[in-house]
């Protein structure tokens, strides 16, 4: 009588509710699936400008190429600047020079778009909006954080 | 052995033989019930790990539309006669604002937007004037944008970079 009553206690001892657990972790899924968006390659990541009360408008622009200027080292502001076409590997001004020319005989109103690290100095921008200039690109735009800067 | 122990012996093996009976029925029922979660848990575990990893929250990004003059470059702007002039030179980590034939230095590009939004009300300005952004090359980018955001704000439809 009393082994018996011991393995019950035993018994009842092992037992684990996975309910809430598993309630937990659905939840958690269903919140990560629904947020996550993946991060387009043509986007490097970079510290973009915050201005105050930015009026940046989030459009999505068809007939694109966006140019990424990034410090070649974020966290040296002396370290140079990489210049680089949506996803492709840093190359020189000419050769994104040579992109565009390539792109705006494909695309006639061809946009471009400038990404550039808010810490880089405005000459190392120019000479990028120079490029598209050179090219005959009148579509321009400059990409900065929308909502509240610092 | 009696007779009435016999049928105690009976009695006792029958009652046996009905409680194992029940047990192996309630033992079919609950196996036909029970559904194996394992797998099922791996997966979901497997998936919340993914996406815990693999997620970065990001700020949305918009633009500011800068655009260029149909032949020509940047240097050869063809500047109306009015334009107004904002200065930008680099001061420490901050920036200096300076607009030229005005007195007025704002001090911060919020009441840059207000000096410009407030100009446009006067005689010769409205909207459509020129605004044209003169920044030093050593200038921090951020500066130079939050000057752009500023005249955006302002809501003036002319904005243009300018060189010396």
């Amino acid at each position: 009588m009393l082994s018996v009553r011991k393995t019950k206690l035993r018994r009842q001892a092992l037992i684990l509710s996975m309910a809430p657990m598993v309630d937990v972790v659905f939840l958690l899924l269903i919140f990560f699936a629904l947020v996550t968006r993946f991060a387009s390659a043509e986007n490097v990541q970079m510290d973009l400008p915050k201005p105050e009360h930015s009026a940046a408008q989030n459009v999505q622009l068809k007939d694109r190429v966006v140019i990424n200027c990034r410090l070649a080292d974020p966290g040296d502001i002396g370290a140079g600047v990489l210049y680089s076409v949506g996803p492709y590997p840093p190359e020189s001004l000419e050769r994104i020079s040579a992109r565009l020319v390539v792109a705006k005989k494909a695309v006639e109103d061809l946009k471009v778009v400038i990404r550039a690290d808010r810490r880089l100095p405005f000459a190392a921008v120019r000479v990028v909006m120079q490029v598209v200039a050179e090219n005959r690109i009148e579509m321009m735009n400059l990409v900065a954080h929308v909502g509240e800067g610092e | 052995m009696t007779q009435e122990g016999h049928q105690l012996n009976a009695a006792t093996l029958q009652a046996r033989a009905r409680s194992r009976r029940q047990r192996h029925i309630r033992r079919q029922r609950s196996s036909a019930l029970s559904v194996n979660l394992t797998p099922m848990i791996d997966v979901t575990f497997l998936l919340l790990i993914f996406f815990l990893v693999t997620t970065t929250f990001e700020k949305p990004e918009g633009l500011f539309a800068a655009n260029l003059p149909r032949d020509s470059g940047l240097s050869s702007l063809a500047l109306p006669i009015s334009p107004i002039v904002v200065r930008l030179t680099a001061e420490g980590d901050g920036c200096r604002i300076c607009i030229d034939n005005f007195t007025r230095v704002p001090a911060s590009f919020g009441d840059l937007a207000d000096f410009l939004k407030n100009v446009q009300g006067n005689p010769g300005f409205d909207d459509q004037t020129p605004v044209v952004i003169i920044a030093e090359d050593t200038l921090a980018w951020d500066h130079v944008v939050g000057c752009w955001n500023a005249a955006v704000r302002a809501s003036c439809k002319n904005i243009a970079f300018g060189t010396e």
